[in-house]
């Protein structure tokens, strides 16, 4: 039996790498600060591998034949594509793949009733991967990483009850398909709120960020599920918002766990309000 | 601005996914935008609006944002470091105001 030996969740924006000392100095201490505090819980939790449930921007398919889920089985994973490169302001980076281990997801997700579909191909990265990749410093820590791309921009999108489902089927591969003893990382990248290219780019409803905050730090996941609703993500953000359902599905994977927020800032040039949590894997589920 | 009203099957979406995936076609469309264009199957009013910049008539045929957002850094040679002002002209576009250059602090709330 496999174990989620760390659960995280942080948002990614290009601006948090190329516009990185521009930002307020409050802004830069939170983002220094969680992103510096899940780096660490990375090489504590000595895993073996980081599940990575980003969200995919319509970077590797075309908007006619749009997957929900893509898994990456390469053998390594390098970025960012070159389109987005100078938009980023990173260096390129390479991570090595696990294609076995994202092979047992790709087929235990298919097989759970998941459509899902996969590539031998290096993904195009842009902010989804690289940011965390970057700001959390995963290359260094030499963590192998099995991206999952995830749809949350093309309609229709799995919704937040359907995310929550597929997060527990995740948890099913890791205990009952993966070798035993391996330990596994969860990381939830996307959000908070923004509607890029839209009418209200720029703007962050920073009302709905905390809210949503503090509706995990109290740990209630039916409450969640109950009021994260896709009205409610494009009311704060039309086709940015949604990018949350990534953590929705690690929370699915985990169940209901004590859940620390790790920070939160807002600043209108970075376009996305900036957030990260960590779930306490090391105590048991948080009985209701 | 739903996404539920987005056209999937809009030729011009396979422009900018084309000219996301290949630096060469990128420099291609950069020395010659009408030779570009030629090679897509667009619609009349697709190819007036990618020529005239505008956005608000693409988004009204059912161009998805996020490749709006995509696009306006190709159209308006802005991709570095977040590409702000890029963002701004396509701001500027959809909602049919001037260019500001103060565009991103005078952003209207919902």
């Amino acid at each position: 039996m496999a174990e989620i030996a760390l659960a995280v969740a942080a948002s990614h924006a290009p601006g948090l790498i190329g516009m990185f000392d521009q930002a307020p100095e409050q802004s830069q201490q939170m983002v220094t600060s969680a992103y510096g505090t899940i780096a660490r819980q990375i090489r504590a939790a000595k895993l073996d591998v980081i599940v990575m449930v980003a969200n995919d921007h319509m970077a590797n398919n075309r908007i006619r034949e749009y997957p929900d889920f893509l898994v990456g089985l390469a053998l390594e994973h390098r970025g960012p594509a070159e389109f987005f490169r100078d938009w980023l302001g990173c260096g390129e980076y390479a991570i090595p793949g696990r294609p076995d281990f994202a092979e047992t997801i790709f087929n235990g997700l298919n097989q759970r009733g998941v459509r899902v579909s996969a590539t031998h191909e290096n993904l195009n990265f842009d902010d989804n991967v690289s940011v965390p990749v970057v700001k959390t410093e995963i290359e260094a820590s030499g963590v192998s990483i099995i991206p999952i791309l995830q749809n949350v921009t093309v309609p229709p999108i799995p919704d937040q009850n359907r995310c929550y489902e597929i997060g527990t089927h995740l948890a099913d591969i890791i205990a009952n398909d993966l070798p035993d003893g391996l330990r596994v990382g969860l990381f939830a990248t996307g959000g908070m709120s923004h509607e890029p290219g839209g009418k209200r780019d720029f703007w962050i409803d920073e009302e709905f960020d905390t809210w949503f905050l503090e509706l995990l730090a109290r740990g209630d996941h039916e409450k969640v599920l109950a009021e994260v609703t896709p009205e409610r993500l494009e009311e704060a953000g039309i086709g940015g918002t949604g990018e949350l359902l990534s953590w929705i599905l690690v929370m699915g994977a985990i169940g209901e766990r004590d859940c620390t927020v790790l920070g939160y800032t807002a600043w209108d040039k970075w376009r996305c309000g900036i957030g990260a949590v960590s779930w306490d894997m090391a105590s048991a589920s948080v009985a209701r | 601005m739903s996404l539920n009203n987005i056209n999937r099957a809009l030729v011009s979406h396979d422009l900018v996914q084309d000219l996301k995936w290949d630096a060469g076609l990128r420099a291609a469309f950069a020395d010659n935008e009408a030779a570009v264009l030629d090679r897509y199957d667009l619609n009349p009013a697709e190819r007036t609006a990618i020529e005239q910049r505008d956005f608000r008539a693409l988004y009204d045929m059912g161009f998805h944002p996020y490749l709006g957002a995509q696009f306006a850094r190709i159209l308006f040679a802005n991709n570095s470091n977040g590409a702000t002002s890029a963002v701004e002209h396509l701001l500027a576009s959809i909602r049919q105001e001037p260019t500001s250059p103060a565009g991103a602090s005078e952003t209207a709330q919902p």
